[in-house]
């Protein structure tokens, strides 16, 4: 059995919260993804869990058992650092085998089972290289064949991938994947990247000052984000604040930066007056051209019938981003962004006068404080 | 196995230097500093080998002009002069010893600590290089006396019931030596601790190396081209000790520096003196080969392979 269980877990360095009051639980076999910030504490959480780091209060579980106070050594986790941390005056065989030989494994035995996990992650025939004749990706691969030949009850991931590019990235993230299916053993994964993270994760959890802000499943936290940091960081997407004019029922009416109203869900004890700001996703708009020379002019609001929202403004400039196409639109002098996709026939230049429209369900409404409005 | 055969502490010393011999350019850079060991070494030190050849006289230092091999056998037959020689490595082995491996302690501990603790340890080593080499030597007399610090406080708290005799005598020298050459191989193990990166470490422990075990298997092999250096420079220094002898040592304490001293200048008997040099400097040369060797087969591969 190996969940983990952090309980009202805190540390300071001098006068620095780096975590504070964070509680978790990680379920055996799963593979948990903390997400954050740099400096968000996310890594130090990791190397309280490894023994790394002695938390300044709080309590860490592996298994049954209180680890809170065991020395890294003595602890059944293993790491993947960073930058990899291969030793470089070992031989790659050495340096999968290094755990091996600790356990005081024999020769032998070592040996096999190296070989084994150096096979496992494709880097068969690199047994007596230098670490330091390798690339990033081999080293990669060396660094996480080191880690598991000792067959961790936890398997302690630290922004592994950061230093690769895109592509290898990718590559890593799928097969980290299958090795986690193969191996069913808890994974904790430190990340700062968002795609990473919803590439692995089966939980997710979102990280920012030291705090645990929310975790859940990457679906979840993203439909539902807890607050307006969760919102900014798990995607892009643009923010209008406004102060509500009027409520009409489950509705009430935001007079934007735009200088126009639009139309966003309210909780019951909102009131006239109150400072809201709604996110806009890309995602949830669509864009058209307006050809009706009539509506050239307004900026309106423009609120239909079944519940559809939506503004018009002229397109500032349109930059392509390979799969997609992203239309920036000046809206009385504030921008919103707007993706389309590129087998979109539409047409859409700069100049040209648009139409936003939008769900007026799919809008995600924060008070000043960052937290969420919802009923 | 090891790594790769061709990284030896020796490569690794010369490596910054690689690329940059052979040029003419750099060649021509260097020419001052040519000129400059020409002049004040090179030259020299034939002169004295010359000196070395030459036969004894009764009232000028040596004789000119004449050749003998006679200095030579004297150094090498000389009972005396072999138990001198003797007493100088032993020394050397001894204050080497010691002091590279305070130095690899003090020098981890640096390296670990922050902040203020971290400064005053730096400081600490720094401090004495600021004090002539006879005040800091001798200062170890009143400390370790008979009636000094050192047995004042044993004595008071009764550890021990006589004053022992720490100065003069060889544990006076010893103790000495390690003091003069100490910071010299503390800074040069530190300037190379501080580019190991303190993951590696965190990497072994990890893995369920304990802390004595991660700094044997992962520090030391890193650390080993400063070692190395620590370790000729006490050596060299030490076996050639002057001050800590002879103000610190008994009447046994007799290296060949004090030897070569009292040729020269009490006895007018240059061909001994510098027979004596020559033999010394070649057995130094052969010793710091084979601590080059030898320290050269553990930089790589200490924590005995896979």
């Amino acid at each position: 059995m190996s969940e983990i269980e952090l309980q009202n877990l805190s540390k300071s360095f001098g006068d620095i919260d780096a975590v504070t009051d964070v509680s978790l639980s990680v379920r055996d076999g799963e593979l948990l993804c903390l997400l954050g910030p740099s400096g968000c504490g996310k890594s130090t959480t990791m190397r309280m869990i490894s023994g790394l780091e002695t938390p300044s209060s709080g309590t860490v579980y592996i298994g049954e058992a209180d680890v809170t106070d065991q020395p890294a050594y003595d602890r059944d986790t293993s790491m993947v650092f960073q930058n990899w941390a291969l030793f470089p005056y070992k031989t790659v065989l050495e340096n999968v085998a290094f755990g091996l030989k600790m356990r005081g494994m024999g020769k032998q035995q070592r040996r096999d089972r190296a070989s084994e996990m150096l096979e496992r992650v494709h880097m068969d025939g690199y047994e007596s290289h230098s670490p330091t004749d390798l690339s990033g990706g081999q080293k990669q691969r060396v660094a996480l064949a080191r880690s598991l030949a000792v067959d961790p009850d936890v398997l302690l991931l630290d922004e592994p991938l950061s230093n690769l590019d895109k592509r290898l990235r990718e590559e890593m993230e799928i097969e980290l994947k299958d090795i986690h299916e193969e191996f069913q053993k808890t994974f904790v994964h430190v990340t700062h990247n968002q795609d990473e993270a919803f590439t692995l994760a089966d939980r997710i959890g979102i990280m920012n000052e030291g705090r645990l802000v929310q975790v859940g499943e990457p679906n979840e936290v993203y439909r539902d984000p807890k607050n307006k940091f969760v919102e900014e960081f798990l995607g892009d997407t643009n923010f209008v604040s406004g102060t509500v004019s009027d409520i009409d029922g489950q509705y009430g009416y935001l007079m934007t930066e735009f200088d126009s109203e639009i139309r966003v869900p309210v909780a019951s004890e909102t009131q006239p007056e109150t400072s809201l700001t709604v996110s806009l996703r890309p995602e949830f708009m669509q864009i058209a051209p307006i050809t009706d020379s009539s509506n050239r002019a307004s900026h309106q609001t423009r609120a239909d019938g079944n519940g559809g929202g939506g503004v018009s403004g002229t397109v500032e400039s349109t930059i392509y981003r390979g799969s997609s196409i992203r239309h920036v639109v000046d809206i009385g002098g504030e921008q919103l962004f707007v993706e389309q996709g590129v087998t979109d026939q539409t047409a859409i230049d700069e100049g040209d006068t648009v139409e936003l429209r939008w769900d007026v369900d799919d809008i995600l409404v924060f008070r000043p404080d960052g937290t969420r409005v919802r009923d | 196995m090891s790594v790769d055969p061709r990284t030896t502490v020796l490569d690794r010393l010369w490596s910054p230097f690689e690329g940059q011999s052979g040029s003419r350019r750099s060649l021509l850079l260097m020419s001052p500093l040519i000129l400059f060991e020409l002049l004040v070494f090179v030259v020299p030190f034939l002169l004295l080998v010359r000196i070395s050849f030459s036969e004894q006289s009764q009232g000028l230092p040596y004789a000119e002009g004449t050749f003998t091999i006679a200095s030579y056998v004297q150094v090498l037959q000389s009972e005396l002069l072999q138990g001198i020689i003797a007493y100088s490595f032993k020394l050397g082995i001894i204050a080497t010893l010691l002091t590279v491996v305070l130095a690899v302690f003090y020098a981890y501990a640096t390296w670990r600590a922050s902040g203020v603790q971290k400064s005053a340890l730096l400081f600490s080593v720094v401090l004495p290089l600021l004090t002539t080499l006879v005040i800091k030597t001798y200062v170890w007399v009143p400390l370790l006396a008979p009636n000094g610090t050192a047995n004042s406080l044993l004595l008071a708290v009764s550890l021990v019931q006589a004053p022992l005799q720490m100065v003069p005598n060889t544990f006076g020298v010893v103790i000495g030596q390690v003091y003069i050459v100490f910071p010299y191989a503390m800074l040069a193990i530190y300037s190379v601790l501080t580019t190991v990166e303190w993951e590696l470490v965190e990497a072994a422990r990890d893995l369920g190396a304990s802390r004595t075990r991660s700094f044997f298997a992962v520090v030391l092999p890193e650390i080993m081209p400063g070692i190395t250096v620590a370790t000729v420079i006490s050596f060299a220094w030490s076996v050639g000790a002057y001050s800590a002898p002879a103000l610190l040592g008994a009447g046994s304490d007799r290296p060949f520096a004090l030897e070569v001293q009292e040729q020269m200048l009490v006895n007018f008997n240059w061909p001994i003196a510098t027979a004596l040099s020559t033999v010394m400097l070649v057995l130094m040369f052969v010793s710091i080969l084979v601590i080059y060797a030898v320290l050269g087969r553990f930089g790589g591969d200490v924590a005995n392979a896979t």
